[in-house]
């Protein structure tokens, strides 16, 4: 370096010593990381190499921005694809398989009730619950990246043909007329609400969980390479202006271009962000948000019917399935309740208000039926208030029921649509960010180092 | 010298330039990938459905019965009437008792019809025929075994016939009839488990029981076999048929009503415990207890009993006749 140095500013002589002595000692090798160094602070005292110390603060920033906005851009880009594949399927799927169990034992109970033969109509129900729930454990199982949801997939795998066994069981034993059977039905029942559910509950759990981790690292600001892409800019401008000083001339092409280049590269990326952040969130408070709210109603309204069920078979022996049908209530119509929740934060929504207040007064009018039912039973009509609980009737408890799992489905799917709209939002606001950002940061590097080196070869002229 | 120099001074910025290009080539490389996942293999356990509150080692109570009084000791029917039997009932024109609905053969709601079947409900249908001149007029109001007394002394139900032991305890909440059947707790095994009676139970055997009954304690006291406790006995049945448990010991009358469910079941044994089964009445209430005295006196007399009996348990329990009255007055 020092012998293509311009002999213009003035320089000093090498030490003759390291350089000219053919057979170096110990003493040697120090004195020579001595003389680096003095080569260095030399070379920084003179402008060309002050030029080239600018030059590598330039490429360590540039290229600290540019690599870590890349990292942050693809970062936030797969996470959004996992909302919308993996953690987003497993959650979705751990949520129908919660439903579709429910519903099965809600279905499988109340037909139990169904004097003689099931109707095809709850029949089928009940095949249909039990195939989501089986489609539903298949996605889950292909989508599990933890042992500890492997386990759980496992778990609900090995007890739901337990599960299936002892419903068919009980149906057996009730087409031959023993009572045995309820006992059955009480076991499958019991089965699911105190192995399976749970199960389900905590798959749905560890998936929501890791979609809310999505979520913030979806709508974090990349605050890394947006302070070094500043930090750049910063050093590009002062470098100008140091340019112009030394030399009197005002541009210097190179670094304008790295200078427009980095600015593009800066707004590129705070945009990205920024609207990718937005869809985020709109994703969550308009999409998943109010899917899982609705799915806990759905459970709970199931839960409910399953337990009522039970009072029935027990033939209103139960008192501790009658607990359980009113907590499962509470959940569902209390005063902090989910359909008073969803009612207060999407009442306003034109496209689920409707819904929401329907699920109300049909949950409502259920409730006010299952009481009349209760004392119906105590009083020893049970024939009667077997008709009202699963009879077909306007007054029917299974009317109001199925109007209540009509409404919750019809809000499920407006924000089911909105949560997919939303995420396919939030990756297009990303598409291309990655690439572009990256040859933005490769352009402003490369005209930073044209830019430099013009001047620092005016030295060597 | 100085040529040598020269040449690496030449050559270093290329060198130089092919490192920050292979450096920056590979940071953007490594930002554009991540690493694959790998999950270990699950271990289940064998499922086994059990219900709810099932206790494999229940404490076994070691209080001693409360014997301070003669259990079976009725009110004499005397000269009580109908009509003055009647004036005690909460409506007059209605006789409403206390059943159970899920204990098959003693008091069943019979899903196809309905009805209430059972021993003890055709017990009170024949009271009902005497006290009300019609066997319809009654109210059926299904209760749990822990209902019983509160439904007799807050005039909910007029008596209750659900396979309730006479026990010093309970006489001191409620009145009692005459004994209109004489249990006894005995076995439920498979046929061919080769357990003939209590004698043939080790300690390998687990017998299933009720939860808060005198059974587990009577098995407990007569044999090695451990009991196993459910809340609700009909459990037991599910647990023989899926072979959780060995044998099932309750109420002999209530082992018939299984027993029938399944061909390859029998009841086994001598009864090993006594178990006295009266009609309760609100506490005070002596003037229906002395009337239905008498209608079981006459129910013993004219076969009315035995016919019951004949239809409801003798297939499993074998040929029995109606326990006597015993009278503390």
């Amino acid at each position: 370096m020092t012998v293509q140095s311009p002999p213009a500013p003035p320089r000093q002589q090498p030490a003759p010593g390291g350089v000219t002595s053919p057979v170096p000692g110990p003493e040697g090798v120090a004195e020579r990381g001595r003389q680096r160094v003095s080569r260095l602070t030399t070379s920084l005292r003179q402008t060309p190499g002050q030029l080239r110390g600018i030059l590598a603060v330039l490429v360590v920033l540039t290229l600290g921005a540019g690599v870590t906005a890349m990292v942050s851009i693809l970062g936030k880009n797969a996470v959004i694809e996992e909302t919308t594949s993996q953690s987003g399927r497993l959650s979705v799927a751990a949520l129908d398989l919660y439903q579709a169990l429910s519903q099965a034992d809600a279905t499988a109970a109340s037909s139990y009730l169904t004097p003689g033969a099931a109707s095809e109509e709850v029949r089928d129900a009940y095949r249909e619950a039990l195939r989501d729930a089986t489609v539903a454990l298949t996605t889950a199982a292909g989508e599990v990246e933890t042992s500890a949801d492997a386990q759980l997939v496992a778990n609900l795998n090995a007890h739901l043909p337990v599960y299936t066994g002892l419903v068919e069981s009980a149906r057996t034993f009730n087409r031959l007329g023993e009572p045995v059977g309820a006992t059955y039905q009480h076991q499958a029942s019991t089965l699911m609400r105190s192995e399976m559910l749970p199960d389900a509950d905590a798959l749905q759990h560890n998936a929501i969980d890791q979609l809310g981790e999505a979520r913030e690292s979806a709508a974090s600001f990349p605050w890394i390479p947006a302070v070094l892409a500043a930090l750049a800019l910063g050093v590009l401008v002062w470098a100008q202006l140091w340019l112009t000083r030394r030399t009197n001339r005002v541009f210097n092409l190179g670094l304008v271009g790295a200078t427009v280049a980095m600015v593009g590269m800066v707004g590129w990326l705070v945009l990205v962000s920024l609207a990718s952040a937005s869809h985020t969130d709109r994703s969550h408070e308009e999409g998943a948000d109010p899917l899982a709210l609705l799915a806990e109603a759905h459970i709970a309204a199931q839960q409910a019917r399953a337990e009522e069920s039970l009072v029935l078979i027990a033939r209103g022996e139960d008192s501790k399935a009658e607990e359980r049908y009113t907590a499962q209530m509470e959940l569902l119509t209390g005063e902090d309740g989910l359909l008073a929740q969803l009612n207060e934060a999407y009442g306003d929504d034109p496209e689920l208000a409707d819904s929401l207040a329907a699920a109300q007064e049909s949950a409502g009018t259920w409730s006010a039926g299952h009481d009349e039912v209760i004392k119906l039973a105590r009083a020893g009509e049970y024939s009667a208030a077997v008709e009202m609980a699963v009879g077909d009737s306007e007054e029917s408890l299974a009317t109001s029921f199925d109007a209540l799992n009509e409404q919750l489905t019809a809000a499920t799917e407006v924000s089911a649509d909105r949560f997919v709209d939303a995420t396919g939002d939030a990756s297009r606001s990303l598409s291309g960010a990655a690439a572009g950002l990256a040859t933005l940061c490769l352009l402003a590097l490369v005209s930073a180092a044209i830019g430099i080196q013009m001047r620092v070869a005016e030295y060597h002229a | 010298m100085i040529e040598h120099r020269s040449t690496v001074s030449r050559d270093a910025p290329k060198r130089r330039l092919r490192w920050a290009a292979a450096l920056t080539a590979g940071l953007f490389a490594a930002a554009a990938c991540s690493g694959p996942v790998s999950v270990e293999p699950p271990q289940v356990d064998v499922p086994t459905p059990l219900p709810e509150g099932i206790d494999f080692d229940p404490d076994i109570s070691t209080d001693p019965a409360d014997e301070s009084c003669d259990p079976l000791a009725s009110y004499s029917p005397g000269s009580v009437t109908a009509e003055q039997a009647r004036d005690t009932l909460g409506d007059q024109e209605l006789l409403v008792v206390g059943i159970s609905q899920s204990t098959n053969l003693m008091g069943y709601r019979d899903p196809s019809t309905g009805q209430p079947t059972g021993f003890d409900v055709d017990i009170a249908k024949a009271i009902a025929g005497h006290l009300m001149g019609d066997e319809a007029k009654v109210k059926w109001v299904p209760m749990t075994s822990g209902e019983r007394e509160e439904a007799v002394n807050s005039g909910t139900v007029d008596m209750v016939v659900r396979t309730m032991t006479m026990n010093c305890e309970r006489w001191g909440n409620v009145e009692f009839s005459s004994e209109y059947y004489h249990g006894g707790q005995r076995l439920l095994v498979p046929t061919d488990s080769g357990i003939a009676g209590l004698a043939d139970l080790t300690a390998d055997h687990r017998v299933c029981t009720g939860a808060g009954s005198t059974s587990p304690k009577n098995i407990a006291e007569q044999s090695e076999a451990q009991p196993v406790t459910v809340p609700d006995f009909n459990d037991c049945l599910v647990l023989l048929q899926q072979g959780t448990v060995d044998a099932i010991t309750t109420d002999d009358c209530i082992l018939a009503g299984m027993a029938i469910q399944d061909p390859t079941l029998e009841v086994v044994g001598e009864a090993f415990s006594e178990e006295p089964y009266g009609i309760a009445f609100a506490k005070g209430n002596t003037d229906l207890a002395r009337y239905v005295n008498g209608v079981l006196e006459t129910m013993r007399s004219d076969g009315t009993w035995q016919s019951i009996y004949d239809t409801w348990l003798a297939e499993h329990l074998g040929d029995a006749t109606a326990p006597a009255p015993v009278y503390q007055d």
